[in-house]
């Protein structure tokens, strides 16, 4: 577990101090014979047994979100970004005509497109905006295949979080698709969904 | 490395939290009652017999049973097997040592320790019943592997009763963590 780490992924390890260890003990009636630091060391090693249990144990499916938004590949550009804003979302996934996933689109393909300088950010697009006219005017004509990013990034169900949580740093991506062999939409996996995975409950 | 070395004994954490005023007076009801009740068998109805139903070794276990309840040494597994095994383990090296007191003493103890540690019933006072097993003269020679009985497997499950009894009366305390 040690590919590159950002904010969104799992903490491998949660800082406790000294302090916190002994108020837990204070907490606990009666006398424990164990010293504060033997405490924090199985705390530790205790919490990194969770990690590699959940991460090696917890599959796609088991925090998918099933209820998935999609839009079909020809369905104008417009359309799209409407279905993003009233849903609340910032990415989708976009259906060819067999209704197998085609491709992705998502905050950064909207940016990258409209010829911002800095194409991957949203100040990046405002900045521009802010010298001539609005660029996003270029891109009303076009659909949703035009904008996607394809070929997809797709996990099956089985995949586990380990790999997904490799994905999103590889790919630098925020979500994945997760399809059946056929390639049929099945759910998605956002890098939300795994921090909530690792979260003891 | 000798530095590395003597580092260590400067020790690395402090000493866990003292407990509470509730604490304290189970404890003391606790080791009261059950020494009391170990005692009083022993000198009111056992004396004239020549047996005893109390070693010096049950202080101590006094101290985990009524003072330290959740400890895993504490536990009726690590009480009851500590102090029996302890007990043949003690009750053999002086039999078949005695001419070399100083060995029959220091194996009963080892041993005692790691017959303890394999069977997973360490338990403290166990190597003090083996200790007395050789060191305990004519009263406790004389039993021969009696001891592991009488004295001590009756009187420790005596004391177990107690704790059994007195360690579960508080609402936020209870006895045993465990059995096997």
């Amino acid at each position: 577990m040690d590919e590159k780490r950002d904010r969104e992924d799992l903490p491998l390890e949660i800082e406790v101090s000294d302090e916190d260890i002994y108020e837990a003990m204070k907490d606990i009636q009666g006398y424990l014979d164990i010293t504060p630091a033997d405490l924090k060391e199985l705390y530790k090693l205790a919490y990194r047994h969770a990690f590699s249990r959940i991460t090696t144990s917890v599959r796609a499916k088991d925090i998918m979100t099933a209820k998935v938004f999609s839009v079909k590949k020809t369905m104008p550009i417009q359309e799209v970004a409407d279905v993003m804003a009233a849903q609340g979302i910032s990415g989708v996934p976009v259906l060819d005509d067999n209704g197998k996933v085609a491709g992705v689109i998502s905050e950064k393909d909207f940016l990258s497109s409209m010829g911002a300088k800095d194409k991957t950010h949203f100040m990046g697009v405002v900045a521009e905006c802010l010298k001539g006219g609005c660029v996003a005017l270029p891109i009303r004509r076009k659909k949703a295949e035009d904008l996607m990013s394809s070929p997809p990034v797709t996990v099956s169900e089985e995949t586990t979080v380990t790999e997904i949580a490799r994905l999103f740093a590889e790919k630098n991506i925020n979500r994945v698709p997760v399809t059946d062999r056929e390639g049929n939409l099945r759910g998605i996996v956002s890098r939300g969904d795994i921090v909530h995975a690792a979260s003891f409950k | 490395m000798l530095t590395e070395y003597l580092n260590k004994m400067k020790g690395t954490t402090k000493s866990p939290p003292a407990v509470s005023l509730s604490e304290i007076i189970w404890s003391w009801v606790g080791a009261f009652l059950g020494i009391s009740a170990v005692a009083a068998i022993s000198y009111n109805l056992l004396d004239r017999t020549g047996l005893t139903l109390i070693i010096g070794s049950f202080g101590a276990s006094a101290v985990l049973i009524y003072g330290a309840v959740k400890s895993p040494l504490a536990q009726p597994r690590n009480l009851l097997g500590g102090h029996f095994c302890s007990a043949i383990i003690g009750v053999a090296s002086f039999q078949l040592l005695h001419p070399y007191m100083w060995l029959a003493a220091a194996l009963a103890v080892a041993t005692a320790i790691a017959f303890m540690h394999a069977t997973r019933t360490l338990h403290p006072p166990g190597g003090a019943t083996a200790l007395i097993a050789v060191i305990g003269g004519q009263s406790v020679h004389k039993l021969g592997y009696l001891y592991a009985i009488i004295p001590t497997a009756a009187g420790a499950s005596i004391m177990l009763a107690i704790a059994l009894l007195v360690n579960n009366i508080p609402r936020n305390r209870r006895y045993p963590e465990f059995w096997l």
